[in-house]
């Protein structure tokens, strides 16, 4: 099948869902903020589910791409619930959330 | 150009220009609306792929839960400007590359499996939220994961509150 930018090709969607993915992995690797790195985070789990999704559509599998899309958000929710209370004691005991100055796991 | 073309141009310019913002604004707040922005482009993508209810599903625990959430935290960072510097760019911008690379490769071998597509009708999108809801509840699908991923949800839940309380004796 050939590249093509169009909803009714497989591939739109996974140019969209790769330039995400990339976004997310430079935002990642650029940051030295934790929240700045769940936000990219957060982009790369959206790179994921659409390309479930869109694997689901134009592979002709029913709902089940959905069901993993769920799944992810699901996980994703829980991700961001969990690391910003983290973030919080983090915040508490160094009084920054740089990640280049938080190199304890105890004092 | 049909209306389906232009909506998934209009959603998937909105995903792109989000994501890119939140790598390469300098502030925090926003990136953070930024990621606002692109959640809801992919949304907008779900729904040109005939998904009504992971999009909505999408705009309501993403851009109503996640961001909330998200826009707390960030009123813990302090005020100043966290622009990167340049130089960080370099090395991160050559794995980024790297990795693309890699995604282009995989994804041409991809499209040349999947080189029919079988029965693709953009004109006529079928509910979903029934056969969803359906393959959740039954035993022989995904019953099981459903009712660990809600044992996890109450985890977190009680997890996030324990983590985040202020410890007394500190």
């Amino acid at each position: 099948m050939e590249w093509s930018f169009t909803p009714d090709s497989l591939s739109g969607y996974l140019i969209v869902s790769g330039i995400l993915f990339l976004f997310g992995i430079l935002t990642i690797l650029t940051r030295r903020n934790a929240i700045y790195i769940l936000l990219g985070v957060e982009l790369i789990l959206n790179a994921a589910g659409l390309n479930f999704v869109a694997f689901s559509r134009f592979g002709n599998l029913g709902v089940d791409g959905h069901i993993f899309a769920v799944f992810i958000i699901i996980l994703a929710a829980s991700e961001a619930a969990v690391a910003l209370a983290i973030i919080l004691q983090i915040f508490h005991s160094y009084g920054t959330i740089d990640l280049n100055e938080t190199n304890l796991m105890k004092r | 150009m049909t209306m389906s073309v232009i909506m998934f141009w209009i959603f998937a310019l909105m995903a792109v220009v989000g994501a890119g913002l939140v790598a390469f604004l300098p502030r925090l707040v926003n990136s953070a609306f930024a990621l606002v922005l692109a959640l809801i482009g992919v949304a907008g993508l779900y729904w040109t792929l005939g998904a009504d209810f992971i999009g909505t599903t999408q705009i309501l625990i993403y851009v109503g839960g996640v961001t909330v959430l998200l826009l707390y935290a960030v009123m813990l960072t302090p005020k100043e400007s966290t622009r990167v510097p340049w130089i960080r760019f370099l090395p991160a911008g050559v794995l980024t590359a790297a990795i693309g690379y890699l995604l282009i490769t995989a994804f041409n071998g991809v499209l040349l499996a999947f080189d029919t597509i079988r029965g693709v009708d953009l004109t006529a999108p079928v509910p979903t939220a029934d056969q969803i809801g359906n393959a959740f509840l039954d035993k022989d699908a995904y019953l099981l994961p459903f009712e660990l991923a809600s044992v996890l949800l109450l985890i977190v839940v009680v997890g996030a509150v324990f983590i985040a309380r202020r410890k007394r004796e500190v």
